[in-house]
């Protein structure tokens, strides 16, 4: 069966028709090309495939595509307003090395602004809190907390200097 | 992709939902999906129409009239987590909300959706028995409500008729000066509860209950009162935990921990809870 859905992705609106046994994580996949989504588990554990909907970070592995009619999304690819220069936040991973596969990097980045977006200046609890639903399987967290303390950091002296 | 073709529908109200399901009764109600669509993915459950409720636009309200906080079976974990009225009426349930699953699943799967799935571990289900907590089924016929002792049944089995849909759940608002907790054993953050607990206690202890979850089918609830006419001190305590251990007979285990280890949990939690609630008390002489 087919459904044909309106979406806002990264920005941009588009109208998708999509198979409704399709899960989010393959519509931003295999349709859109935005191959940040990773899918680690498809049963909602390892959150690689993490998106924003309408602002919160979700699993995309344990949602219809046909279900997002009339949402906004945002992967890691519709962070910052210029490609070429990564967000505050990637750069804190790349200079902590906050990775190594990078498999589980986008997600955790999403989470990282979700939470920062909430909370700028989190302890080490909340941050180990707010990435629990995000496995690493190859660093062991300590330089995922490290990017992420760094980053917001970086983000509050940011506003500093702006201010 | 999922393998087998189903029939998707995404209804804008809540009157062409229930005509669907009235003339069906094959059809799977997807709410936020947290349970459901894993199991769908690993092709546990193969349904051949789905129904979902993201785009009802209504039951997402938190409300509170007549003594009752009655929230919509679409009012998803993050708000049951901080809505003002949650936690200032229902402390204990906002407490479970905060530690269901993870950030993630808390901003998509639904209060609704988890007591219709009626996992024996969900957080939910001790919290609803411990404040006696009533249950709305709306079906196009009209709207039944049901106590959390009358809803859920068995193993992932409650009262819903499949021409019903959850609608609500409404709690008791906590009296002045009562007290309220949840706690839970999990191996690590996010897992499932093990065996997990919820009080509800009066400032004067005439009124204690605790409510038990992961030790049975269904949750397992206890009046405690009867205990404490000297307090909350040691006796009482030991009195409290034999009592969750009797009551948790039926507790089968899986592979990690079996029935008698989740009944010896349920003495520790049964009185942690109960501690943690009268400590939560206000006006009360200790």
């Amino acid at each position: 069966m087919k459904a044909t859905i309106e979406v806002r992705i990264n920005g941009l609106t588009r109208t998708v028709e999509v198979d409704t046994r399709m899960i989010a994580a393959d519509l931003l996949r295999d349709e859109l090309r935005l191959t940040s989504v990773h899918i680690g588990c498809a049963t909602g554990n390892c959150g690689a495939c993490t998106m924003l909907l309408d602002g919160s970070t979700v699993k995309s592995c344990c949602i219809l595509a046909a279900d997002l009619e009339g949402q906004q999304i945002t992967t890691i690819e519709g962070l910052g307003q210029d490609a070429s220069e990564l967000h505050s936040i990637q750069q804190a991973f790349v200079r902590n090395q906050g990775l190594q596969c990078g498999y589980c990097t986008p997600a955790m980045i999403l989470s990282t602004l979700a939470l920062l977006s909430t909370n700028p200046d989190p302890s080490e609890d909340d941050i180990r809190h707010a990435i629990s639903g995000n496995l690493c399987r190859c660093t062991g967290y300590h330089f995922i907390i490290k990017s992420i303390e760094d980053a917001a950091r970086q983000i509050h002296n940011a506003e500093q200097l702006g201010a | 992709m999922l393998s087998r073709e189903f029939e998707f529908h995404a209804p804008r109200t809540l009157g062409e939902a229930l005509e669907l399901i009235a003339a069906d009764d094959d059809v799977t109600v997807l709410a936020g999906g947290m349970s459901l669509m894993p199991m769908m993915n690993l092709g546990l459950v193969k349904p051949s129409k789905v129904l979902s409720l993201n785009h009802l636009g209504v039951l997402d309200d938190v409300s509170v009239e007549d003594g009752c906080l009655t929230l919509g079976a679409c009012v998803r974990h993050a708000c049951v987590a901080t809505d003002p009225l949650v936690l200032q009426h229902c402390p204990s349930l906002s407490a479970a909300a905060r530690v269901v699953g993870d950030t993630q699943v808390r901003n998509r799967g639904t209060i609704g959706g988890s007591i219709a799935h009626a996992d024996p571990s969900a957080d939910y289900l001790p919290v609803l028995a411990a404040v006696g907590a009533s249950i709305t089924l709306t079906s196009s016929i009209g709207n039944r409500t049901l106590s959390a002792a009358e809803f859920f049944i068995d193993v992932m089995f409650t009262a819903r008729e499949p021409s019903e849909l959850v609608t609500a759940v409404s709690v008791p608002v906590q009296p002045h000066g009562w007290g309220a907790s949840y706690e839970r054993l999990a191996r690590v953050e996010g897992s499932f509860a093990i065996v997990n607990a919820a009080a509800l206690v009066s400032a004067d202890l005439s009124s204690a209950t605790v409510a038990l979850g992961g030790v049975g089918p269904r949750p397992v609830t206890l009046e405690m009162a009867s205990y404490l006419h000297n307090g909350v001190d040691d006796a009482a305590l030991i009195a409290v935990g034999d009592a969750a251990y009797e009551a948790s007979e039926h507790a089968t285990g899986d592979v990690m921990s079996d029935g008698e280890y989740r009944r010896a949990m349920a003495r520790v939690l049964a009185c942690r809870a109960l501690r943690r609630a009268v400590e939560s008390t206000v006006g009360r002489s200790r």
